[in-house]
């Protein structure tokens, strides 16, 4: 059922409403924001992976030229951030290179700078610890006293008190018992990649009383922001204001850190202060993906039917944990999605060590966990000799059937069958002339080997967590939309517009969104994992159907028609059939009046959303080159909003610490001194314009029913099945397991036996 | 970036006489594309008082024709050696070699000359000073060389002792298949020394006082034929993992003259003389190659984790040579 | 106090998008002082925040401006070392008296050729130094001019698209 063309907006491609700042030059970030008095702020930080401060002078510095203010762990305010909260603004220990020591405010970023050099500090050096297995041993050396072991709590609630930690269903030994093949062994998918949003993070924070801050920084999820900061710092007035955001994938929804520094500097001058990291610091003091090794067997029966998975889940967080808990709970639950099995025995180690800490991102638990575990699998897919996209399709979540998401609860799912798409994906693809089988090329020239691989995902949060929205219609024939929604790329702030001109039948350009204020906005969850077009939509729609329902009891008396009877279009009220009969909206709403509706959405799991992801690469036997020549995505949107805004987050699967680190994206740590190695955009490899695969995406639209439009939205899942398929398609391209991610020369070159390391 | 002062040199004399004045403590700048990257960084101890400002000296920046070959000044632009059809006809190992450097953008802001002085990349030395403090080694003076024990991946496979890190030039590379003589002018006047002499394991024999004022190559002999061949794991913007350019002289069937150039696999370019002695005299075959190969890389001694280099470097070699024969 | 001056002058000149600007060398806050990057120069001292800085590195290629014609990276660029040069920025493109956006910025906005937007800017001037050599560029000869642009978001297959039809239009 195709009904794209009785929309006016919906599914055809509009151009974004800041599309015409964005291409001036005049959309303001972070960096462009410039306040009266504004300070800057910068951080000096440490030389060593694991230490005390012993001594620390800041008189040279605090009588530099500029400085208005210099803090320490020994006067920053009691704010603790992490899950559970255990990291404070600045502390006396130091746990990785490049953790923060001291901060400064002053005039200009290079008084601030000159005065870092001024801050005299003497460490006693520890021991530091950088491998999971390493850190969790009896005599590793220790991050934190309240965490024994280096072992984070994973009892903490964050979605709610039976937040899930491990699967353990049915019997698993039975389980194998019944297996036709089984497979054993650890998979790693530790490159503790960094989703490197072009943009480095950045606030500014201004008190305007000693218990009113408002902060302006480039983040996804302004109400998110101010909902999450409250509570780790003491819960004063907080007002977020997200600027244009240069990019995000998970790591800017909030920043703690640069927000702690902002606004305990603000707090201590008396003036705004800003805050911005640089490229350097990005790379070596903000969010990185989550370490993920895991430790276990599979097995599955000769049909391609899963009996038993058990094993356990190591989790590496870094130096602290940023909603780890939280992406273990996403990872468990995700994992289950793509694979129904009768019997499980997960366990799950959540461990810090001595590095620039993990947090949120794109892919949240379930990239990490399926890019460990999938290699496994497939040990189990070759000895079976089973076709992976059959498997696969076998094998995800599908409706009717059910599944334990974060929450801990059993959900069924009410979502549809993607079995169709991923078989058209499978069409587009030329799967069924590729696939030559377990281990084997699909092509040969000279000395390059072609390969084939599949992966799936799925992911209940379409319709995570809370989204509130006002939808008001003004006099003149224009609504403005009150949503705390931002701007960080998905295009949702236009499409939240098309919805409702859709919805109000107006012309697009007359529908406006409020900036993303959280003092002027009601809540909204925020853009995270791909609920923008279903939870968010589905809030903006029926605050705008309330709006609509207000607007025609109102006119009931004008037109003396029942508000069933009316209907509205191009700012007009009229009788249904009759709409040369119309009042203008200014004659119901009233002149120095408007009319305002309500929307509200309420979570609900029941709908996972799939995707598929089909890549071929070419590898190169005689240098251990590995290239990327094609992806091809599948999956169903129920109803397709706006064309380029899809294809942006399929094709963003290439970036964010997505399918490139299967290729080249790792951030590399010395395992000596602990210092990151690559904090630049030379060492730090991403793909360019010169190496483009040919990506084709493939769309269906299926009408899911519980939402206006129809519509679901795939921001989250696209990039998650794509490290696990590249990684199958080169074994299969040179013919050999492969292990460890990123498969670079040295890796193939050592499974091809050229060299041994 | 922290505070220098700048000054416009106008001549080569100019700009000696100012890096005297200051005593040590002035650095020249031409396209800045590697020089800003060390100070924003603050990777070494010392930070300038002075920048001198080279780009400004006229006769720096051109590309002659002469009787023995070609003058390239050291100011051209990476852009201008890449474009230019002399080079791109009669040195096309030099044309791609500047063609695989970088970006565009910074090849219309780079210089050759600045392209062969750069400093090292090694991922040790280039630790930026505001996430912890730079790193101090060998190259440093200060410390041990830290990859030796620690992730060497790029690091050199031959010829280093003290310091692994290896010469991040790729027109070095050409230029010195192409045998290249360089001029150097210092306060003690004008010096020539061919490519290879001019790189040593922690840098070059630049006297602090000195500068690279022409880039003199000359012809190919007739009928050679020429090669240059990067490996990186992306095209644009990466440094070479191993490189090798070579220019190699055929007469019925049979190889008269090679001189083929190994780079990013030693603190300076290196000659691999025993791979072209093994190929003189004789018909291009498999085995030939092959041999030739071998012989490369047959004083290699990789570190913990680049072996993968040898492997490549001598793909890149067989691959250059297969390239030139057939 | 380190010198911040420029030994041989004390002002420069800078034509920014046919503006001209004079500025004198030093630490104050109009003033250009000689260790400022372009990008600096452009984004802080002239209000011209439509430049972006994402790497400071010369690696990225967000910071793109014109310098008399050429894409350069003004993050790399001393800005005492562009006196006398003419410079176009992403403020620049813009018809003056009509206010008719320049062909790439329209073609950017039918084609969606962005996401978050922050490398739009110099994926853009570079586009346009490459049209102004080459009104008919292949995709290779796209892909090569941008190569240097890094995009995390993922939106050069619909730059791409973008330029093509400008080309092709012309073609037409
Ligand atoms: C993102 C990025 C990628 C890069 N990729 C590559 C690559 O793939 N291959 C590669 O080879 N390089 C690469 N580079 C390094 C690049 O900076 C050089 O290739 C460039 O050619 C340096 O030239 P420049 O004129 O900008 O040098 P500058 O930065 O001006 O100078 C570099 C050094 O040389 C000295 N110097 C310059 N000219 C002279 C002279 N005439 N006499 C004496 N000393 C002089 C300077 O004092 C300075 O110490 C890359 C750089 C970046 C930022
Ligand atoms: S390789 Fe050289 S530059 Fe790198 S750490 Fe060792 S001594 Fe220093
Ligand atoms: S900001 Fe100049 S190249 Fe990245
Ligand atoms: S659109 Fe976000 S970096 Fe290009």
């Amino acid at each position: 059922m195709k009904i794209t063309k009785d929309y006016r907006f919906i599914g055809k491609a509009t151009p974004r409403k800041d599309a015409a700042e964005i291409v001036t030059g005049k959309a303001t970030y972070i960096e462009d924001v410039e306040l009266p008095r504004m300070l800057h702020g910068k951080v000096l930080r440490s030389p060593y992976p694991h230490g005390l401060i012993k001594k620390i002078d800041t008189s040279r510095a605090e009588n530099s030229r500029g400085v208005r203010a210099v803090l320490t762990y020994k006067n920053v305010p009691e704010w603790k951030t992490g899950t559970p909260r255990h990291v404070r603004v600045l502390d006396k220990k130091v746990k990785f290179v490049g953790d923060a020591v001291a901060l400064v405010a002053a005039e200009t970023e290079e008084m601030a700078m000159d005065a870092l050099a001024h801050i005299e500090v003497e460490y006693e050096q520890l021991p530091a610890v950088y491998d999971v297995e390493q850190a969790i041993k009896s005599d590793a050396p220790q991050l934190y006293d309240e965490f024994p072991g280096n072992l984070m709590p994973l009892d903490v609630p964050v979605f709610g008190p039976r937040t899930l930690s491990s699967i353990v269903l049915g019997d698993v030994e039975k389980g194998f018992g019944a297996s036709d093949f089984i497979a054993e062994g650890t998979g790693s998918y530790e490159n503790i990649a960094n989703p490197l949003p072009l943009e480095p993070p950045g606030v500014i924070a201004e008190w305007s009383g000693p218990n009113s801050l408002t902060v302006w920084s480039a983040t996804q999820s302004a109400s998110w922001h101010r909902f999450i900061m409250l509570s780790k710092m003491g819960f004063p007035d907080i007002r977020t204001i997200s600027t244009q955001c240069g990019g995000s994938f998970g790591s800017k929804n909030y920043s703690a850190q640069p927000m702690f520094y902002a606004a305990a500097l603000a707090k201590s001058t008396d003036r705004p202060v800003k805050v911005c990291f640089s490229k350097e610091e990005h790379f070596g003091a903000f969010v990185l993906r989550l370490g993920s090794r895991f430790r276990g067997k599979v097995g599955i029966k000769k049909d391609g039917t899963v009996m038993a998975v058990q094993g356990e889940w190591l989790v590496d967080t870094g130096a602290f944990s940023d909603m780890a808990q939280a992406q273990i709970a996403v990872g468990l639950g995700e994992l289950q999605l793509m694979l129904k099995c009768a019997n499980w025995d997960i366990n799950t180690k959540l461990v810090c060590t001595n590095r620039n800490a993990s947090g949120v991102v794109r892919g949240f638990g379930g990239q990490e966990l399926e890019s460990a575990l999938i290699p496994i699998l497939m040990q189990t897919l070759e000895q079976g000799n089973i076709d992976p996209v059959e498997f696969f399709k076998k094998n995800y979540v599908k409706p009717g059937q059910g599944y334990y998401w974060r929450d801990g609860n059993h959900w069924v799912s009410k979502s549809k069958d993607y079995t169709e798409a991923f078989e058209r994906g499978a069409q587009t693809f030329g799967w069924a002339e590729k696939w030559k089988g377990w281990l084997k090329p699909s092509a040969v020239n000279n000395s390059k080997r072609v390969g084939v691989g599949v992966g799936v995902h799925g992911n209940a949060d379409v319709g995570e967590d809370v989204s509130e929205a006002y939808v008001r219609l003004n006099p003149d024939a224009t609504v403005t939309i009150h949503a705390c929604v931002a701007e960080s790329g998905m295009g949702q702030r236009s499409s939240l517009c098309k919805m409702v001109a859709e919805t109000l039948k107006l012309p697009l350009e007359r529908v406006n969104i409020t900036p993303p204020d959280s003092l002027i906005n009601p809540f909204d969850f925020g853009l995270v994992g791909s609920r923008g077009t279903y939870a968010v939509g589905s809030a903006v729609i029926s605050a705008a159907e309330d709006a609509k329902e207000k607007l025609f009891k109102m006119a009931e008396d004008v037109l003396e028609a029942a508000p069933d009877d009316l209907d509205s279009e191009d700012g007009m009220v009229f009788v249904k059939g009759s709409p040369d009969k119309g009042v203008p909206w200014r004659s119901v709403i009233g002149l120095m009046h408007t009319c305002t509706g309500f929307g509200r959405f309420e979570p609900d799991y029941s709908v996972p959303n799939f995707i598929a992801m089909f890549v071929e690469v070419e590898v190169d036997v005689e240098t251990g080159k590995l290239d990327l020549l094609r992806v091809v995505t599948a999956t169903d949107v129920g109803q397709i909003i706006d064309p380029p805004s899809l294809a942006g987050q399929l094709h963003g699967s290439i970036g964010s610490a997505g399918i490139d680190t299967a290729i080249f994206e790792e951030s590399v740590l010395d395992g000596n001194s602990g210092h990151m190695l690559n904090l630049n955009m030379m060492d730090y490899k991403w793909r360019s314009f010169a190496e483009l695969p040919r990506f084709d995406n493939t769309i269906l639209e299926t009408p899911i029913q519980t939402h206006r439009y129809k519509a679901i939205g795939v921001g989250e899942v696209s990039t998650s099945p794509g490290p696990s398929a590249v990684f199958m398609a080169a074994s299969n391209a040179v013919g050999k397991r492969l292990e460890g991610y990123p498969l670079t020369p040295d890796k193939i070159l050592e499974a091809l036996g050229k060299i041994n390391l | 970036m922290k505070a220098f002062k700048h000054i416009t040199a106008n001549s080569v004399e100019e700009a000696i006489a100012l890096i005297r004045t200051h005593n040590g403590k002035a650095c020249l700048i031409a396209g800045g594309t590697d020089l800003l990257g060390v100070l924003k960084d603050e990777i070494l101890p010392d930070y300038p008082a002075a920048v001198i400002n080279i780009k400004t000296i006229p006769e720096l920046d051109h590309i002659k024709k002469n009787n023995d070959g070609l003058k390239i000044g050291p100011l051209t632009k990476l852009a201008d050696v890449v474009a230019h059809p002399l080079i791109k006809k009669r040195f096309s190992c030099l044309s791609q070699a500047a063609a695989a450097v970088a970006t565009p953008e910074i090849r219309n802001m780079a210089t050759l000359g600045g392209n062969l002085c750069q400093d090292t990349r090694c991922w040790y030395y280039r630790y930026p000073q505001h996430v912890g403090g730079r790193i101090m080694c060998h190259r440093k003076g200060k410390g041990p060389c830290q990859a030796v024990k620690g992730d060497n991946r790029y690091h050199a496979i031959m010829g280093a002792k003290v310091c692994f890190a290896v010469c991040p030039s790729d027109t070095a590379i050409a230029l010195s298949a192409l045998d290249a003589e360089l001029e150097i002018t210092g306060s003690q006047g004008v010096r020539n020394v061919s490519l290879n002499e001019f790189f040593t394991t922690l840098g070059n024999i630049l006297k602090p006082d000195e500068l690279l004022t022409n880039i003199q190559i000359p012809y190919p002999p007739k009928g050679a034929k020429q090669a240059f061949l990067k490996f990186t794991l992306r095209k644009p913007v990466d440094f070479a993992i191993a490189s090798v350019a070579s220019v190699i002289t055929m007469q019925d069937g049979i190889c008269k003259a090679a001189r083929i150039v190994l780079g990013a696999v030693a603190p300076t370019p290196v000659r691999a003389t025993d791979a072209e002695a093994s190929i003189i005299g004789k018909a291009a075959d498999g085995v030939v190659i092959e041999e030739a190969a071998e012989a490369a890389m047959a004083g290699a001694k990789p570190m913990r984790m680049n072996a993968y280099k040898v492997e490549i470097t001598k793909t890149l070699i067989k691959r250059a040579l297969l390239s030139i024969f057939q | 106090m380190a010198d911040r001056t420029d030994q041989r002058r004390d002002s420069i000149v800078l034509i920014v998008n046919d503006v001209t600007h004079e500025f004198g060398i030093g630490d104050h806050r109009y003033q250009v002082a000689a260790c400022d990057t372009l990008a600096k120069t452009l984004r802080e001292t002239l209000g011209l925040s439509g430049t972006k800085v994402g790497c400071n590195q010369g690696a990225c290629g967000s910071c793109t401006v014109l310098l008399d014609g050429i894409p350069i990276l003004s993050c790399m660029t001393l800005t005492v070392e562009c006196d006398g040069k003419q410079i176009t920025t992403i403020e620049g493109l813009q018809n003056k008296e009509t206010g008719k956006l320049d062909e790439i910025q329209q073609a950017f906005i039918d084609h969606s050729a962005f996401q978050c937007g922050f490398c739009t800017p110099g994926i853009i001037m570079a586009s346009r130094a490459l049209l102004n050599k080459n009104p008919s560029p292949t995709e290779t000869d796209i892909k090569d001019a941008l190569s240097g642009h890094f995009c995390r978001c993922i939106s050069h297959y619909q730059v791409v698209e973008a330029l093509q039809t400008i080309t092709e239009k012309k073609k037409k």
